[in-house]
C-alpha cells in the first residue's frame, strides 16, 4: 500500500508538479493517510472559499446506497496556480477522487488528485496532504 | 475571539499537563524516513538556464530583495514545517543540509524533502518529539510542550486557527510574498499572500525599540533593520505568545529575541537565516536558515484564512469536546 502511494504520489507530482502542496491545517491532526479513498460519484455542491476548497459527491455503496461524501482540497489562490478555475468543476459533474479518510468522520476525505470522469483529464487538488513529491 | 483565546489558553495549560504525563511514558525515538522525497527544480530556478542572474540593486547599489522596475516576481516560500531540521549545528551544517549532501534530493523548494522524526509535510508518520532533536537545547517544559504538539500531530496549531505566524515561521508558511523597499521613507515592507493575507513593517530609521510597555507584544514583534554590507539584518522583539515557531510546534515566550539576515547573492536566491534566543524557553540561542527561490513570473493573490475554516468547527479537546462552541 506504502508503495503505491508512493508511486502515485510521484506520478501526481510529475504531471502536476507547478503547484505548492498547502497545509493550512494539520493534515494528520485530521485525516488519516494510510486510509487511502478512491471515490467515483457525482458532483452536488462546490465550495470555492479559503481556506479549503470543498466539493460534495453522491457516491453509490456497492450496498446500491447512495452516500455524500464532502472532500477537501488547497485554496483557491493555490488550486488556480494549480491551473483551477472555479469552474472546472460543475454540479452534476462525473469525477473520481484519489486520497485520504477523515480520522473520525465516516464520509469526509482529503482529495490529492482529481479526475473528470468526461475527459479524463487528472487534476492535482493542491491538497493540503504535503508528502505529495513535487516536481 | 476573547472566547477563542480563552481557549487557547486552557489548551495551551491542559496541553502542558498531559504533556508532562505522556512524555514520562513516551521513549519513541526518532525514525528516520529512509527515502526522502526527491525534490528538483525550485520554482525560482525552473527555466534558468547559464550562470544565475546578478543580485538587482536599488539606485543607490543597495541590494533590492524585491522586484526590479518592469518585471513580476516574489519569493517562493517554502513550506518549512520543523525548523529544528534547519538548525547551524557545530559541524555548520544543518539536518536537512546534510539530508540533501547524502543524496536525498535537493534541499530547497517548496515543500521540501521529508525530514527526520516523520515527514516534513504534515500528512503524520510518527514525530520523534524533542528526543529526536539534541540540536534543540529545550528547557525541560519547552521539550514537554513540544512532545505533546508532536504526539498530537500539530492538532492546536494556532495557523490552524488562521492565526498569524509569529516570526521566522513568516518565511515558512506558503504562500509567496514579496519585500517592497522604500528607502526615501526609511522602511521596509513585506507582504505574505499566505500566512494570513499580512504585512510587516521593517523600521529602517535607526529608531531604537520601545522601552517597557511601550513595547506592546504583538504576533509580529518589533522589527528594526539596517544594512550590513549585502546583508539586511533585521532585530525583532516584542512577540506575544500566542505562535508556534513552526508547524511541528516548537515553542516559545514573549523574551523570544531574533535577529534576522536577509540576502540576495543573486536573483533567483533569497538567503534566509534567523537566530532565535529565547532564555525564557531555551537554554541557549540557536540558528537556523534555508534559502526561497525566486518566482519570476509569480504574482502575490488573494488569500483570506478566515473565510471557511471548516477545521474549527469540527476540532475536538483532548476530551472529545468542541474547541469552539457555537455562540
Amino acid at each position: 500500500m506504502r508503495m503505491k502511494f508512493a508511486a502515485l504520489a510521484i506520478v501526481t507530482g510529475l504531471l502536476l508538479g507547478t503547484a505548492s502542496a498547502i497545509a493550512h491545517h494539520s493534515f494528520a491532526a485530521e485525516f488519516d493517510a494510510s486510509q487511502a479513498i478512491n471515490l467515483t460519484g457525482t458532483v452536488t455542491k462546490i465550495e470555492w472559499m479559503n481556506p479549503h476548497t470543498y466539493f460534495y459527491l453522491d457516491v453509490k455503496e456497492t450496498s446500491g446506497q447512495v452516500v455524500n461524501w464532502g472532500l477537501e482540497m488547497g485554496s483557491p489562490n493555490g488550486l488556480m496556480r494549480a491551473g483551477w478555475t472555479r469552474n472546472t468543476l460543475k454540479v452534476g459533474d462525473v469525477v473520481t477522487v484519489e486520497g485520504s479518510r477523515a480520522k473520525d468522520k465516516a464520509y469526509i476525505g482529503n482529495a490529492r488528485v482529481v479526475v473528470l470522469a468526461a475527459t479524463g483529464k487528472r487534476l492535482f487538488a493542491a491538497s493540503s496532504q504535503a508528502d505529495t513529491p513535487q516536481r | 475571539m476573547r472566547n477563542i483565546v480563552r481557549n487557547r489558553q486552557h489548551h495551551v495549560l491542559l496541553g502542558a499537563m498531559v504533556a508532562v504525563l505522556l512524555t514520562t511514558f513516551w521513549g519513541v525515538g526518532a525514525q528516520q524516513d529512509p527515502a526522502p522525497a526527491g525534490r528538483a527544480g525550485a520554482p525560482g530556478a525552473r527555466g534558468a538556464s547559464g550562470p544565475p542572474e546578478p543580485t538587482p540593486r536599488m539606485a543607490d547599489g543597495t541590494p533590492n530583495l524585491g522586484r526590479a522596475p518592469g518585471e513580476k516576481g516574489v519569493w517562493s516560500v517554502p513550506y518549512i514545517t520543523n525548523m529544528g531540521e534547519r538548525i547551524i549545528e557545530p559541524d555548520g551544517t544543518t539536518a536537512v543540509e546534510r539530508r540533501t549532501a547524502q543524496g536525498g534530493g535537493r534541499g530547497f523548494g517548496r515543500g521540501e524533502g521529508r525530514p527526520l522524526g516523520g515527514g516534513e509535510g504534515t500528512a503524520g508518520g510518527a514525530r520523534g518529539g524533542s528526543k529526536s532533536e539534541p540540536q534543540v537545547p529545550f528547557q525541560p517544559w519547552a521539550a514537554a510542550i513540544y512532545d505533546y504538539n508532536s504526539r498530537n500531530q500539530s492538532k492546536y496549531d494556532p495557523e490552524g486557527y488562521c492565526l498569524p505566524p509569529g516570526g521566522p515561521r513568516l518565511m515558512a508558511t506558503p504562500y509567496p510574498m514579496e519585500i517592497v523597499q522604500l528607502p526615501e521613507q526609511k522602511r521596509i515592507l513585506m507582504i505574505f499572500e499566505g500566512a494570513t493575507h499580512i504585512w510587516r513593517e521593517i523600521y529602517m530609521d535607526g529608531r531604537p525599540h520601545p522601552d517597557g510597555d511601550a513595547l506592546n507584544p504583538t504576533y509580529l514583534g518589533h522589527s528594526v533593520g539596517r544594512w550590513e554590507g549585502e546583508t539586511l539584518v533585521v532585530d525583532v522583539v516584542g512577540f506575544n505568545e500566542q505562535t508556534w515557531i513552526d508547524y511541528f510546534g516548537h515553542p516559545h515566550t514573549d523574551m523570544l529575541h531574533v535577529v534576522e539576515k536577509y540576502s540576495r547573492p543573486n536573483k533567483n536566491q533569497l538567503r534566509y537565516e534567523a537566530t532565535f534566543d529565547d532564555p525564557g524557553a531555551y537554554t541557549k540561542p540557536f540558528t537556523v536558515r534555508w534559502t526561497i527561490p525566486w518566482s519570476p513570473r509569480g504574482e502575490l493573490t488573494e488569500y483570506i484564512c478566515q473565510e471557511n475554516n471548516k477545521y474549527l468547527q469540527s476540532l475536538t479537546d483532548d476530551f472529545g469536546q468542541p474547541v469552539f462552541k457555537k455562540q
